[in-house]
């Protein structure tokens, strides 16, 4: 029964601290519909600013188009403004005009015009932010969690990036691992 | 009087079945087969077998939002979001919960599906019989009333239906577990075969782990296509591959030609005739033009889902049953159960990363019970199965690290280092009859019907198997040699197994049930009640193949009493 102690001092219960991860997480958490429902609305250059923002996260490599190419420019407005509750919303563009602003004052820019050392720059201080504040819902963290998700989900992301198998028609269980060899795309 | 004679007779058949999932279409296909004229009234919209999986097909990158629920959503559907099943890839086959409103005395999460096929088309598939120990267990320890039926007595219709449903799955010999009439069983993956291996050593085999015994086929199967490892289940098969009304009872029934389907047809109550003190059919309303209208039929059989066919019984009141149809013991509506689960352990495998999987295997292993049995004794009462899997996933630590870049793409592109293997328990919730619905007349539905009300919690003994549920897997999955092993408990409420049973408990005493060991009204002989509502207790087993079985059984009874004119 001693290991069954140490075991429970381990122990997951609902209530207790999650903060390990982003995906997820941040949908999971505001289920109660809010009927305070209001949309911001995202112009075609903020389109084209989060494409680029999400191409500092999943540029374009040798293997494959990045997420600008896999439409993840328009895929974060489309979901901020449909499935996320107002306050995130507010949250978000919030956030989003810090960092225009931010790119202003650090390098006198706008961020279309930030190069990739910039750009790589600002996108390290947004990280450390994220983690100094324990990762609390920010313009950055849903808009990387979008990013990845948006990305993975694209047609891009799961033939490209990963491999689509649409119609297996059998399961083994033990397949050999090559080295090298891309994930299976999630369905 | 003027009667339309023309018309009642049009409206007339031997047999009305109320819904159309699971059970309704067992009983369609068998009342059909054994030749009576049915009419099978479903509540909500007709969905047609492979034209109508509209998502069935689609990538990844076709579905809205991928996947997430919108806000929109959230306020149409504020019960269905609450857990996972409802999706964006079959949004459409969910209940608007605006529309069709109940009141929780306390949470109950009611997940419920309006449409041909019912939760056939989105159900887990998976399927397990009930033992000895089960049907002894209430009489044993004096909770709920004594199940009237014993393994016996159900054996050769789980055989029946294990046949004709197609049910993949190994046998084990396993006393709390009963073997069947199986398809070969799926494959257990690499890492799953190395922990079943070391439980059962580890344990001596007073622990067993086998694979999923499934409705899904490993073979093709009279007609139906086999398993083509897509796990897209919950959109609809377009190969037949799992059982659902569409693929499998109603192509039967239809085939005798006896068979009509009126999609769109909320049954009200039924019509209790107090000359013959039998019921003479039901008052229906058109969900599309809020029309009522009356059907007749010799023998009724109502499977609209546990909670809505006891919906149907309470709100069948007359001057011989004030309180509901048959309800003279005064348990219809008591004794509601679900199973718990949302509790058990994780932990990751080493030494497998050469290893991959192809195909997405539908199916994961089973463990089945094996508390207070056999010497094992412990502070609760009956106990608990787990269901499981081990994956490689696409998970990485770079994710929650927030890193980014070239190499970040390429890393996420790859799978995750390690497999990761799950346990999670399904525990038996005793029957309490203070858990409870009841018609609350202070709201109405759509159509202007009062609604239920729910009034169900787990209690100490459910309480006190959640610790077990977490740390016997964690202790397993450390036996099987598991790394970062992590117990958890992510809290259960009422409804969310979507295991709602027990509010028509079968029984032998016309005083303590509301049914009789041929799942028949123990008051109005020609009404059947072959749902989940008819189980006097929950075991820990998945229930859907003991609603099969004991509908197929309870069909040959009232054909065989019809025909002796005995109803």
């Amino acid at each position: 029964m001693e290991r069954r102690e140490a075991l429970k001092k381990i122990a997951y219960l609902m209530g207790g601290a999650i903060s390990a991860t982003t995906m997820g997480v941040l949908f999971e958490s505001f289920t109660v519909y809010d009927p305070e429902w209001n949309t911001y609305s995202f112009s075609a250059t903020d389109e084209e600013i989060l494409a680029e923002f999400a191409e500092i996260i999943l540029p374009t490599t040798p293997s494959s188009p990045g997420a600008k190419a896999a439409g993840v420019g328009a895929f974060i407005p489309l979901l901020i403004k449909d499935c996320y509750p107002p306050k995130l919303q507010a949250v978000f563009k919030n956030g989003f005009e810090e960092m225009l602003a931010k790119c202003k004052t650090k390098f006198n820019k706008e961020f279309l015009s930030l190069n990739t050392e910039e750009k790589n720059q600002l996108m390290s201080e947004l990280t450390q932010q994220a983690i100094e504040s324990n990762k609390e819902p920010s313009f950055f963290l849903i808009a990387r969690d979008l990013t990845i998700l948006g990305y993975f989900s694209s047609e891009i992301g799961c033939t490209m990036a990963r491999e689509y198998l649409p119609i297996p028609g059998r399961y083994d269980g033990a397949t050999e691992y090559k080295p090298g060899q891309k994930a299976w795309a999630a369905i | 009087m003027n009667i339309n004679t023309d018309l009642k007779k049009q409206n007339t058949y031997d047999a009305i079945v109320v819904g159309s999932g699971i059970s309704g279409g067992w009983a369609a296909k068998e009342l059909t087969e054994k030749g009576l004229k049915v009419l099978m009234l479903e509540r909500g919209k007709n969905i047609e077998h492979i034209k109508d999986y509209d998502s069935a097909m689609k990538a990844p990158w076709e579905i809205p939002y991928a996947g997430k629920m919108t806000e929109e959503q959230r306020r149409t559907h504020p019960v269905q979001t609450r857990d996972y099943p409802y999706s964006q890839a079959n949004e459409s086959w969910w209940v608007n919960d605006l529309e069709c409103p109940y009141t929780e005395d306390k949470r109950f999460d009611w997940y419920r599906g309006f449409h041909v096929g019912g939760k056939s088309l989105m159900w887990g598939r998976q399927s397990y019989r009930l033992s000895d120990h089960n049907f002894e267990d209430n009489a044993k320890d004096g909770h709920g009333n004594d199940w009237p039926i014993r393994y016996k007595d159900i054996a050769p219709w789980y055989d029946y239906v294990e046949k004709f449903a197609g049910i993949s799955g190994q046998n084990e010999n396993w006393p709390l577990l009963p073997d069947g009439q199986f398809l070969p069983p799926m494959d257990m993956n690499c890492v799953e075969k190395s922990v079943k291996e070391r439980i059962e050593k580890h344990y001596n085999k007073s622990r067993i782990m086998t694979i999923g015994r499934t409705a899904n086929l490993t073979v093709p199967h009279l007609g139906r296509g086999n398993c083509q490892y897509r796990n897209l289940c919950s959109r609809g098969c377009p190969f037949g591959a799992y059982f659902s009304t569409q693929s499998s009872t109603l192509p039967a029934a239809m085939a005798t030609k006896k068979l009509t389907v009126r999609p769109f047809s909320i049954v009200n109550h039924i019509i209790y005739d107090k000359e013959t003190k039998k019921a003479k059919g039901v008052m229906v309303i058109d969900a599309e033009t809020n029309e009522s209208m009356e059907f007749y039929a010799k023998i009724v059989f109502v499977n609209g889902s546990t909670l809505s066919s006891t919906f149907v019984l309470l709100n069948s009141t007359s001057e011989a049953h004030p309180n509901g149809l048959g309800n003279g013991s005064g348990h219809l509506g008591h004794n509601l159960m679900d199973h718990h689960f949302r509790c058990g352990a994780e932990g990751s495998a080493e030494g497998f990363e050469d290893k991959y999987t192809y195909g997405r295997r539908a199916n994961g292993i089973y463990i089945p019970r094996y508390q207070n049995f056999n010497g094992d004794k412990r502070d609760y009462l009956r106990g608990f199965g787990y269901q499981g899997a081990a994956s490689r996933g696409n998970w990485h630590k770079e994710v929650a690290e927030l890193a980014f870049g070239g190499d970040f793409k390429e890393i996420l592109s790859k799978p995750a280092e390690s497999w990761t293997m799950g346990l999670g328990g399904f525990g038996e919730m005793l029957p309490y009859y203070e858990n409870k619905v009841y018609i609350d007349h202070s709201k109405k539905d759509k159509w202007g019907q009062p609604v239920l009300a729910i009034d169900c919690e787990y209690k100490e003994n459910e309480a006190k198997m959640r610790e077990d549920m977490m740390y016997d897997a964690a202790e397993m999955l450390e036996a099987a040699g598991m790394k970062n092993v992590k117990p958890y408990d992510n809290g259960c409420y009422p409804g969310m197994t979507i295991h709602e049973m027990g509010t028509a408990r079968m029984g032998n005493d016309p005083k303590e049930s509301v049914l009789n060991k041929w799942n028949q009204m123990h008051e109005v002989s020609n009404v059947f009640v072959t749902d989940g509502s008819c189980m006097p207790s929950t075991a820990c087993q998945n229930p859907s193949l003991t609603y099969m079985a004991l509908t197929a059984r309870a069909c040959d009874y009232a054909v065989k009493e019809l025909k002796k004119k005995n109803i």
